[in-house]
């Protein structure tokens, strides 16, 4: 039995595209049918936005990019829709606009347990989904609890920061690559494939990762 | 890169979304241009 297809993702907690493309992906690989590998990596899209930006996503976007409110706000409903398109419910009334760093580091302390791809899921729900804060350690430990972790050890590895590093090092990748949007997907360390595709663009890069193998 | 290349994607700090994926297309272009 050949190994599996290794898929390396970068992708940030608050990152819309990033989810709908997880979804995408998903479907992608069910098309496809054989085993598939996923490994998520860091990405920090905004990593000077304060833990607690006051104000909302239109906030930020309308502040930070100078985007008139009712194209943010038209911006962002569109999105809603696209998501919803994937069985997403994203509301942006209720996101957190956060530093999104620690929530990377939650999620490599999940992988240290063999559970990544759970959390990363759940973290990605908490901010689009249900309005949760993913930027405080007290929130992120609720979460963690929640999945069934040791609250006292999830608290010290984040407060600790101890897997900070290798978010630098999945950050510092991401640059030597030339990675500058995400979500991003390296299919079997040869295929790059960049941003929400379709789900049948995934399914074909696989098979032909597959029939690749298949002509060694 | 394989893939189309007009997929939806956030860059830098901004999650660009477009009218039109083709739109993302031409935004990336002139952006280039410009560097």
């Amino acid at each position: 039995m050949s190994e599996p297809i290794k898929v390396d993702i970068w992708s940030d907690v608050q990152c819309p595209w990033c989810y709908i493309g997880k979804r995408k992906f998903e479907a992608g690989a069910a098309i496809f049918g054989d085993e598939v590998a996923v490994e998520y990596h860091s990405f920090e899209l905004s990593p000077d936005t304060p833990v607690d930006f006051d104000g909302t996503p239109v906030d930020y976007l309308s502040q930070r990019k100078g985007i008139p409110v009712p194209q943010v706000e038209e911006m962002l409903a569109r999105v809603t829709g696209i998501a919803k398109d994937v069985g997403l419910d994203y509301d942006y009334d209720h996101v957190h606009q956060t530093n999104t760093v620690i929530s990377h580091e939650l999620i490599h302390f999940a992988k240290s347990k063999g559970r990544q791809l759970e959390m990363k899921e759940r973290l990605l729900k908490a901010y689009f989904v249900n309005g949760e804060h993913v930027g405080r350690i007290p929130d992120l430990v609720a979460i963690a609890v929640e999945l069934g972790y040791d609250e006292a050890e999830v608290t010290e590895a984040l407060e600790s920061h101890r897997f900070l590093p290798d978010v630098k090092a999945d950050v510092a990748l991401a640059q030597e690559y030339g990675i500058q949007g995400v979500p991003f997907f390296v299919i079997d360390g040869k295929y790059g494939v960049s941003g929400a595709q379709e789900a049948e663009a995934f399914a074909n890069v696989l098979a032909q990762v597959k029939s690749e193998r298949a002509a060694v | 890169m394989v893939g189309a290349t007009d997929a939806a994607a956030c860059e830098g700090d901004f999650c660009e979304i477009p009218e039109h994926h083709q739109q993302a297309v031409v935004n990336r272009q002139l952006d280039a241009d410009l560097v």
